[in-house]
């Protein structure tokens, strides 16, 4: 047998509630396999709240803190502390939430610790809504996509929240997007969040097959359509958000092929999808344009 | 089994709220309405060769370096790969699932470089001893013979080989020059069947004349017959019989005897097989400019289509849409031929379009030799009551060779006519288990449905196109004139670089992917496989869809 493509240690484990096909609980898994024990967890209100098992029981071999929804940044910034003060530096605090607990609620406390630069990996799972109340729209919502919250008559216009700027222009070390599909690439960012200090934003698209409408066999493969249809870029900002660099070495597949196989944008016009296929390569080439600047700046090229 | 925590009161609970047991009590599988299953498949290449090579396996052991039990995978099968690796016209790869993709793997190629390795290893090869008291004997020793031999030597069987030449191997020894199999190729792979149990071998005997079949039928249980095709076919045109005008297998035999024979300067060779292109790649490297005539076109042509692309590479000219008419004598001594023209009409049985004659269209060639190759004949002489035939060829009954007479089997070209190695070999292996089981009184086996895959059932999410690795060669200058081995073979760095190019249809080749993507962490890896855990497997089929190479399938629950 070949070498495993993994580490073999397993820190979740089986009889978890998460839905049949969660992305969510790949990466879960994929990023303890990265941290090992030493590693203590902030989950605010979300689907992984859920997931991990009704108290005193837990899939998860780790401490786990359950925060409100709005304060995982703010608790994982507080959890460091509290073990700096105990004289573990050694330990990885690594805030967990959803795209709603950072994106919307959460942002405010995440921004916070940002700007404070705390030690803390901050990981959104990004599966696009509110899943674990039940579908409702949140700033990470796709333009066009139906939720509760934007039904089909009225679905949503307005474009996904870009994340990822609001956090470069935090002057952070580390940012990485990721998906799913591409484990080996979001444990290597996970490692290189491991090793460096300060403030760490990973935010990984997690395909929840139940809010998008989709087969649940179909998980990995959306959220590698994601990606090679160039609506999900994987990407890592450096150096205090000056270097940025995009990963392009995939087959392009088409924007409509993505956005078809999945319930939550049947209902799209071919018109309307037209429009999103020429946002998505507009978004595409202004990433490229701004890799290309930053490297141009002199003193930055490496 | 892990119990679930719960407390009947608060004076039972921790004082913060803290993790104390896992999840491991709930028993998500009984949320599956559909299980998935390992289920593996027959790759679509072993379906392809004839002899039915585990080629899925031995690639992928290459990839594992264990080019041992690539070869004794391989052994299986076909007891010659080094000679199969270099002549064999290898359908495996037109069913190769890659040539959908971009190019077939150079399946051939990886079966001559295992071959090969053999020869460096004869440790590889178990040798059998006499464990059974039935004799048998292979006439013949052709690739048939030789195989049915094979496998039934390391069945224990004590076999006797009869050829009525001096040495062992039919066609591969007195047709297919050195320039594609050396004989030190040939030599070895015979000495490696001959040890590998007991096998006697007695040469210049030939069955109908020095030895009868109802002598055979009396000192031995079972009889092979792997005798092939041994004359020339006659073009049957005016003044044909003469000095000039020879038989192509037997210009052949005396070059792989290793004469040197001129055939003069302008030689035609008549036909469009194997034999034909063999003929005149040798003409050629005698000394001779040669002209293939054949009268139809390249796209009927039955030769292998590599070797005729291989002789115009190195000189030949094909002239096409002509047959022989008259052979123009002067004085005893061939100096024309006269041609008709052709043309192509409607398809005959055998789907190709015939050639007919375009009334009054002549020409004259000047030719010193002319070579006849238009098809073998069996040599059925004093086999002619005993058994019954069907347009010169040994009647068979069934898949395995069996004949009108009970203990008498036969196989390869006797029977099919002109087929290949490969037929002959697939012929050979068949006839020896049925001998077996018919010895052994042994019941048939039950015939499975193959089930097989193809490029629709792939996930090309996991592969990225590459080109097929060639067979390096001598360069082209070498060639000419020279009876060197033209292909040289892959060393380890092409073999892996092409084993790699694998897609593996249908079996696991253990690329980690389920293991990876189940989200119910619901597959365990083994040692050797992974098994899925049906207490949580939760039935979400990410690991089928994931599965690059369909190697699981599903099934509904409660089914
Ligand atoms: C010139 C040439 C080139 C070819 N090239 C290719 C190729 O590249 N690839 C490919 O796949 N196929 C090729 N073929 C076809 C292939 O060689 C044959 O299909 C194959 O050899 C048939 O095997 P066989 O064992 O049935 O018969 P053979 O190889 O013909 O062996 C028959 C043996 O039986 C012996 N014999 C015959 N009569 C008697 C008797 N009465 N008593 C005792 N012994 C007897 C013969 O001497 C011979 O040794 C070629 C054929 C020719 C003629
Ligand atoms: C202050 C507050 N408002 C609302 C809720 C209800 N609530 C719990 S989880 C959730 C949605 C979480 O969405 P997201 O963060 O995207 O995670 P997901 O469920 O999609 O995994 C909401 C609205 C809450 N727990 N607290
Ligand atoms: S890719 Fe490999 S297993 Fe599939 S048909 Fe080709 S050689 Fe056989
Ligand atoms: S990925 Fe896991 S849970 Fe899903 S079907 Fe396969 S074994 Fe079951
Ligand atoms: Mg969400």
């Amino acid at each position: 047998m070949k070498p495993a493509k993994m580490p073999l240690e397993e820190l979740m484990s089986s009889g978890h509630l998460a839905c049949q096909g969660c992305g969510a609980t790949q990466a879960m898994r994929f990023a303890l396999k990265v941290l090992g024990p030493k590693t203590v967890l902030a989950i605010p209100a979300c689907c992984w709240s859920v997931i991990d098992g009704s108290f005193p029981n837990s899939c998860i071999d780790l401490p786990i803190y359950h925060t409100a929804f709005e304060t995982a940044a703010v608790v994982a910034s507080g959890l460091k502390a509290g073990l700096e003060m105990r004289g573990d530096t050694e330990s990885t605090v690594m805030a967990w939430a959803g795209d709603g607990g950072t994106f919307d609620i959460g942002l405010q406390a995440l921004s916070g610790a940002a700007e404070r630069n705390e030690d803390i990996i901050y990981v959104c799972y990004d599966n696009e809504a509110y899943m674990n109340t039940g579908i409702q729209r949140s700033s990470s919502t796709p333009v066009g996509a139906w939720t509760t919250t934007t039904p089909v008559t009225n679905f949503k216009k307005r474009p996904k929240k870009n994340m990822v700027e609001i956090m470069a222009a935090h002057s952070i070390p580390y940012i990485a997007t990721a998906s799913t599909a591409y484990p080996e690439d979001f444990m290597r960012k996970m490692q290189i969040a491991k090793e460096t200090r300060g403030t760490k934003y990973i935010q990984i698209l997690a395909p929840c097959p139940t809010g998008w409408k989709a087969p649940p066999e179909l998980s990995v493969s959306l959220a590698r359509r994601a990606v090679t249809s160039k609506i999900y870029p994987i990407l890592e900002i450096t150096r205090n958000g000056q270097k940025l660099k995009v990963w392009k070495d995939f087959k392009p597949t088409p924007v409509r092929d993505y956005l078809l196989a999945q319930g939550r944008f049947r209902h799209l016009k071919d018109a309307e999808i037209k429009t999103i296929e020429r946002e998505v390569e507009d978004n595409w080439q202004r990433l490229l344009a701004k890799e290309k600047m930053l490297e141009s700046i002199p003193g930055f090229g490496e | 089994m892990v119990e679930k925590v719960e407390f009947k009161n608060y004076r039972e609970m921790p004082i913060r709220a803290m993790t104390i047991s896992s999840m491991l009590w709930n028993l998500t599988g009984s949320w599956r309405n559909v299980r998935p299953y390992y289920d593996f498949k027959t790759s679509p290449c072993r379906l392809g060769c004839p002899t039915g090579e585990n080629i899925q396996r031995y690639i992928y052991l290459i990839t594992e370096k264990k080019y041992d039990e690539a070869w004794k995978t391989i052994i299986e099968d076909n007891p010659m790969p080094a000679i199969t690796g270099r002549v064999c016209y290898h359908p495996c790869m037109s069913e190769c699932t890659r040539k959908d993709y971009d190019e077939a793997v150079n399946i051939n190629a990886l079966e001559r470089f295992i071959g090969d390795q053999g020869f460096q290893n004869p440790q590889w090869m178990e040798k059998a001893k006499r464990s059974k008291k039935e004799k048998i004997a292979v006439i013949g020793s052709g690739p048939a013979g030789l195989t049915c031999a094979f496998y039934l030597a390391r069945r224990g069987y004590p076999v006797t080989i009869f050829e009525k030449e001096k040495a062992l191997g039919g066609v591969l020894r007195w047709g297919i020059p050195e320039y594609r199999l050396p004989n030190q190729v040939l030599d070895k792979a015979i000495a490696s069947i001959l040890e590998s149990g007991p096998i006697e071998v007695k040469t210049s005997i030939k069955l109908g004349k020095g030895i009868s079949l109802s002598q055979l039928e009396d000192e031995f249980q079972a009889i092979f017959l792997g005798i092939g095709l041994s004359q020339s076919r006659e073009l049957g045109v005016k003044n044909e019989a003469g000095k000039g005008v020879v038989p192509g297998l037997e210009f052949l035999h005396r070059i792989n005897s290793g004469e040197k024979v001129d055939a003069g300067k302008k030689v035609v060779v008549i036909g469009g097989g194997n034999t034909a292109m063999d003929v005149a790649r040798c003409a050629l490297r005698s000394g001779s400019e040669v002209t293939v005539v054949y009268r139809r076109t390249i796209n009927e042509m039955p030769a292998i289509s590599e070797e005729i692309e291989e002789a115009e590479k190195e000189g030949v000219k094909l002239h096409f849409l002509a047959s022989p008419l008259e052979i123009i004598r002067t004085k005893n001594t061939l100096s024309g031929v006269v041609f008709q023209q052709m043309k192509l009409g409607d398809p005959d049985e055998s789907g190709r379009r015939r050639p007919v004659p375009i009334e009054g269209e002549t020409f004259t060639m000047k030719v010193d030799t002319l070579f006849t190759a238009i098809g073998e004949t069996a040599d059925l002489e004093g086999l002619e009551e005993k058994l019954e035939q069907k347009w010169n060829l040994i009647l068979t009954f069934g898949e395995n060779g069996n004949t009108s007479r009970e203990k008498v089997f036969a196989g390869g070209d006797v029977v099919k006519g002109a087929a290949s190695v490969v037929e002959a070999i697939a012929a050979g292996k068949k006839a020896a288990a049925k001998i077996d089981r018919l010895l052994a009184n042994e019941p048939e086996p039950e015939i499975e449905d193959p089930h097989t895959v193809g490029i629709e059932d792939m996930n090309t999410d996991y592969f990225t196109e590459s080109k097929r690795n060639r067979v390096p060669r001598i360069p082209q200058a070498e060639v000419t004139g020279s009876f060197r081995e033209i292909k040289t073979g892959f060393d380890d760095v092409l073999a892996h670089s092409e084993a790699d190019r694998c897609f593996s249809c249908g079996v696991c080749n253990y690329c980690d992917n389920c293991w990876v993507y189940c989200p119910d962490v619901a597959i365990k890896r083994l040692r050797d496989e992974y098994e899925i855990d049906y207490d949580y497997c939760k039935g979400c089929l990410v690991c089928v869809h994931e599965c690059p190479r369909n190697a699981l399938s599903t099934r509904e629950e409660g089914k």
